[in-house]
């Protein structure tokens, strides 16, 4: 009979004490020969967008036609952050990465693992100093990084529940489950000063002892929010996508420090892959005897099931979530009762969101003491910034707290795009606001952000430069907020639908200056009769603009011109100088509104121009002017 | 709409207990909208009021009320999105395909929807078209998208394709070859297996190229049946260890010759698959 797999004998039986699962890990680390060289694709959610699957299927190929399945590695593994690079290629364990690889690519480095050699012009090239970097640790992007929970992604096949068991995965419920006393954990958590990273930087470990002090008469709900519902923002799929496991693991800890018994991942439904996953990682739990009654044969039972959001970005509130959970509207309830005391079915309920859980067995594993020396002292740890927008190198970055902005933005960001310089950053999505560039030094915590006029957030960072338009962003935000409003408070429903109004006539160049005055005392009476956390948010991003971009706003009003060159009613598009007559435009524009002679300039007739921006989007010579 | 499609997704949930929105949304896979008489059952089997099942339903946004095209056209608006000129991207298509937001054509043929955030924001702006992603989109490329589309997302030209190749399997239990040279599939010898359901026996073919999803059954295509596979030759079952990663059906196991193991879905229609190339399992 042929061997199908190495391991079935125990090929998913359950683990039925702590001995059993220390046999399984130790076979696991026995076996892995860590000096095979192994090709890591990511094939996260934007790697898959990229391409990766065609990598993927190549290097299978390849790998089954010269016969080298049994030298050479191949693992497939979520996000490792570097999504400019997408689809990029690592190889271990020498760390040489290759970014934007294709298939004729990616044959070559096939061979080229085989070889024991390095392809010399497929490196990465670091672009300030045009030096070719071979090694995924010296390229500036990943150097200034601390990746504790990100560098996990690269050593796990998100669908194998052994990868994550050989890389010491469970070890921290181990370690719980034999040390026996949830009083412990939860004072572990509080001792790291883990602040919750979803946004509004509550300390975990308070939650926790608020919910292990809760009476246990008809149970307890842990609950993982992943309804990561602010747009820009994608750390919380990617850790889903890349490292389930790490989740339920958290998720068990916390079930064993306080009580709880069931557990509730509320994952939002616009991410196929993250549920996939979860799925998996779940039902293998299961089989394995990780999750459910006696976990490894100790008297510590917990259960997590998977619900799925329908899209509502309210459900990211906890007290809306909770209602979504037990099917019904979404809409937020008042506090207090707080969800600690009566959430879930009324039974006491602990929320946390993904970074955080993703945070604990790093909690128990290192240390409270070891975790908190990162960071600053309000705010511990390290956070995952999603680095997007305007930007060269965009991607999922983790750094220390206090770090400051500048850092990100200049040295792992690597700066603008293009010639058009950084003006702003917005963090925090739709509740946060725009930080202007001349107060880039300020150092990322909780504290200081919130000064600032933004907020953490679970960690969007846009980045935007010259060619975007302040008020078209808080036109963007209001027109998001008003869409997202369940509806429940007047000043919340009304509010942001003027404050939309009013940024829209701006945007049209029929605003006043007294609309603005008003404008501003609709947004602080928004933000001071709102009940959740949605209205009382959602004047940031009106207010921070106002107060750092005002002259923007007056320019709109005054002189009825847009600067940024992106307020559809202010603009035309015309066609310079540098036009050189290539026709690639004229075939582009969807209204034939572009004449011209070949190899002469061109002209744009203003009345059929619908201002689609084609023209632009094809012109290789900046020919096209937007004023 | 079929009542008893609908009465097996309720008990399906009554099992494990997940709310109305899962319901709904299983639902909603099934028909591509929520059918009116679908949701009276609901409210019926549920002992819940309509009104609460219809307030849910229009509460949550990617619930739709109303029939959805055979393509489904996701632009993201998500902020990282919009500063890259996602409003553009959403425009064109609203004018190529000559329909609003959360519109469908008149032929059927494509729903167009704005959607607040994919999470893919760093190779923006991403539009999803029937779950295939297009990154960094500007405005000439939409007709490109809706063309492909019309032609077919999932058609690899498989002649072509480099990304197609041979996979000569073998039966797990007696190692006989499963390749048929009698029939070829996709111009390359075919995979012949048994099986059986409800009570009928009968040969599958498959194609051997992998990334091919080509078959043939002695009973003609049957969609959505979970099917038990035999070697013809041993008559073992090719029984796989996991369930199927998007329908969770079981997975059918074969040996790959030059090493490892390939598993393919048991449901017919379903193109859930993983090529394993070390054979190490999960």
């Amino acid at each position: 009979m042929a061997v199908v797999y190495k391991y079935q004998g125990s090929f998913m039986d359950r683990l039925e004490s702590i001995d059993a699962f220390r046999k399984l890990q130790n076979r696991l680390a026995h076996d892995h020969d860590s000096s095979k060289p192994t090709i890591v694709i990511p094939a996260g959610t934007c790697a898959q967008a990229s391409g990766a699957n065609d990598l993927i299927r190549v290097t299978k190929r390849e790998l089954l036609n010269r016969g080298l399945t049994d030298r050479i590695g191949l693992r497939i593994t979520g996000c490792h952050g570097f999504c400019e690079a997408e689809p990029s290629v690592l190889i271990e364990p020498s760390g040489t990465f290759y970014p934007k690889v294709d298939v004729e690519r990616m044959v070559r480095i096939v061979e080229a693992v085989a070889e024991g050699k390095v392809l010399n012009d497929l490196l990465y090239v670091d672009s300030s100093s045009s030096r070719k970097i071979e090694k995924q640790n010296d390229i500036p992007f990943f150097k200034k990084q601390v990746r504790t929970i990100l560098a996990r992604n690269e050593k796990v096949d998100p669908i194998r529940i052994y990868d994550y068991i050989e890389n010491q995965g469970y070890n921290a419920l181990v370690k719980v489950l034999k040390k026996g006393e949830p009083r412990w954990v939860v004072e572990e958590v509080k001792a790291s000063q883990l602040r919750g990273r979803g946004g509004a930087g509550f300390p975990t470990g308070l939650k926790w002892e608020l919910l292990a002090n809760q009476r246990n008469g008809q149970g307890k709900y842990l609950v993982c929010n992943a309804d990561e519902g602010d747009p820009g923002a994608y750390m919380d799929r990617s850790v889903l996508e890349g490292n389930p496991h790490s989740i339920i693991e958290g998720m068990l800890i916390g079930g064993y420090a306080t009580g709880a018994n069931q557990g509730v991942v509320y994952v939002r439904n616009e991410y196929p892959m993250a549920i996939k996953h979860l799925m998996i990682a779940l039902r293998q739990c299961h089989e394995m005897g990780l999750l459910g009654k006696n976990i490894l044969g100790t008297n510590f039972s917990f259960d997590i099931k998977l619900v799925r959001g329908a899209g509502a970005f309210v459900c990211g509130e906890e007290t809306a979530l909770i209602r979504s959970v037990e099917g019904k509207m979404g809409e937020p309830k008042q506090r207090p009762p707080f969800p600690v005391e009566k959430g879930i079915d009324g039974k006491p309920t602990a929320i946390n969101n993904v970074e955080t859980w993703a945070n604990i067995p790093v909690i128990i594993a290192e240390g409270a003491k070891e975790f908190s020396k990162v960071g600053t002292k309000g705010s511990s740890g390290t956070k995952i910034f999603s680095l997007v927008g305007k930007i060269k190198n965009t991607g999922l970055v983790e750094v220390p707290m206090g770090i400051s902005i500048k850092e990100i933005i200049s040295d792992i960001g690597g700066g603008p795009v293009s010639k058009a310089k950084i003006k702003a950053v917005q963090t925090g999505g739709p509740s946060g606001g725009c930080i202007p560039a001349d107060r880039f030094d300020l150092p990322i915590d909780y504290d200081s952000l919130t000064k600032a006029g933004s907020i953490m957030g679970s960690g969007g960072m846009i980045v935007m430069d010259e060619n975007t338009c302040m008020v078209d962003v808080a036109k963007y935000f209001m027109n998001f907020l008003k869409d997202e409003s369940c509806g429940k408070c007047f000043t919340c429903r009304k509010g942001i639908q003027r404050m939309y109004e009013i940024v829209e006539d701006v945007s049209k160049g029929e605003g006043t200056l007294d609309r603005l005055a008003l404008l501003e005392e609709l947004a602080n009476v928004v933000k001071d009769t709102t009940m959740c956390g949605l209205g009382q948010t959602a004047p940031n991003p009106v207010l921070s603009t106002l107060r750092y971009f005002r002259d923007e706003y007056v320019e709109h009003v005054k002189n009825k011109h847009c600067p940024a060159g992106v307020c559809k009613a202010l603009i035309t598009y015309s066609i310079n100088e540098n036009c050189t007559g290539c026709t690639v435009c004229v075939k582009s524009c969807p209204e034939n509104a572009i004449f011209g002679e070949r190899k002469q300039p061109h002209r744009i007739e203003p009345e059929k121009c619908i201002k689609c921006g084609a023209c632009k989007a094809v012109c290789k010579f900046e020919a096209v002017t937007v004023a | 709409m079929k009542t008893d499609e609908v009465l097996s997704i309720l008990e399906k949930h009554e099992e494990d207990h997940s709310g109305l929105i899962s319901i709904l949304e299983d639902i909603q896979s099934k028909y591509s909208y929520l059918p009116a008489e679908a949701l009276k059952l609901v409210a019926e089997q549920t002992g819940r009021s309509l009104v609460d099942i219809y307030g849910v339903a229009t509460f949550y946004k990617s619930f739709s009320l109303k029939p959805r095209g055979k393509h489904l056209c996701s632009v993201c608006v998500g902020t990282a999105c919009h500063v890259r000129g996602a409003p553009l991207i959403a425009e064109e298509f609203q004018r190529q395909l000559n329909v609003k937001a959360s519109e469908t054509t008149p032929d059927k043929e494509f729903t167009l929807e704005k959607v607040n955030c994919l999470g893919a924001c760093a190779i923006g702006p991403i539009v999803v078209m029937d779950g295939h992603y297009f990154s960094n989109v500007n405005s000439p490329q939409v007709n490109q998208i809706i063309k492909k589309t019309k032609a077919g997302l999932d058609d690899a030209e498989i002649k072509e394709d480099r990304r197609v190749y041979l996979l000569d399997v073998s039966c797990p239990r007696c190692n006989h070859s499963l390749m048929d040279p009698s029939r070829h599939l996709d111009g390359s010898p075919s995979i012949r297996v048994t099986v059986s359901t409800e009570g009928e026996h009968g040969w599958l073919r498959l194609s051997s190229l992998y990334g091919s999803f080509t078959v043939e059954s002695e009973f003609g295509l049957r969609t959505d049946t979970i099917e038990d596979f035999f070697c013809p030759h041993c008559h073992a079952e090719l029984k796989g260890a996991s369930q199927c990663p998007l329908c969770r059906a079981p997975m059918v196991s074969m040996i790959v010759r030059a090493g490892g193991v390939v598993q393919i879905c048991s449901r017919r229609g379903c193109k859930g698959h993983m090529l394993d190339i070390d054979g190490s399992g999960l």
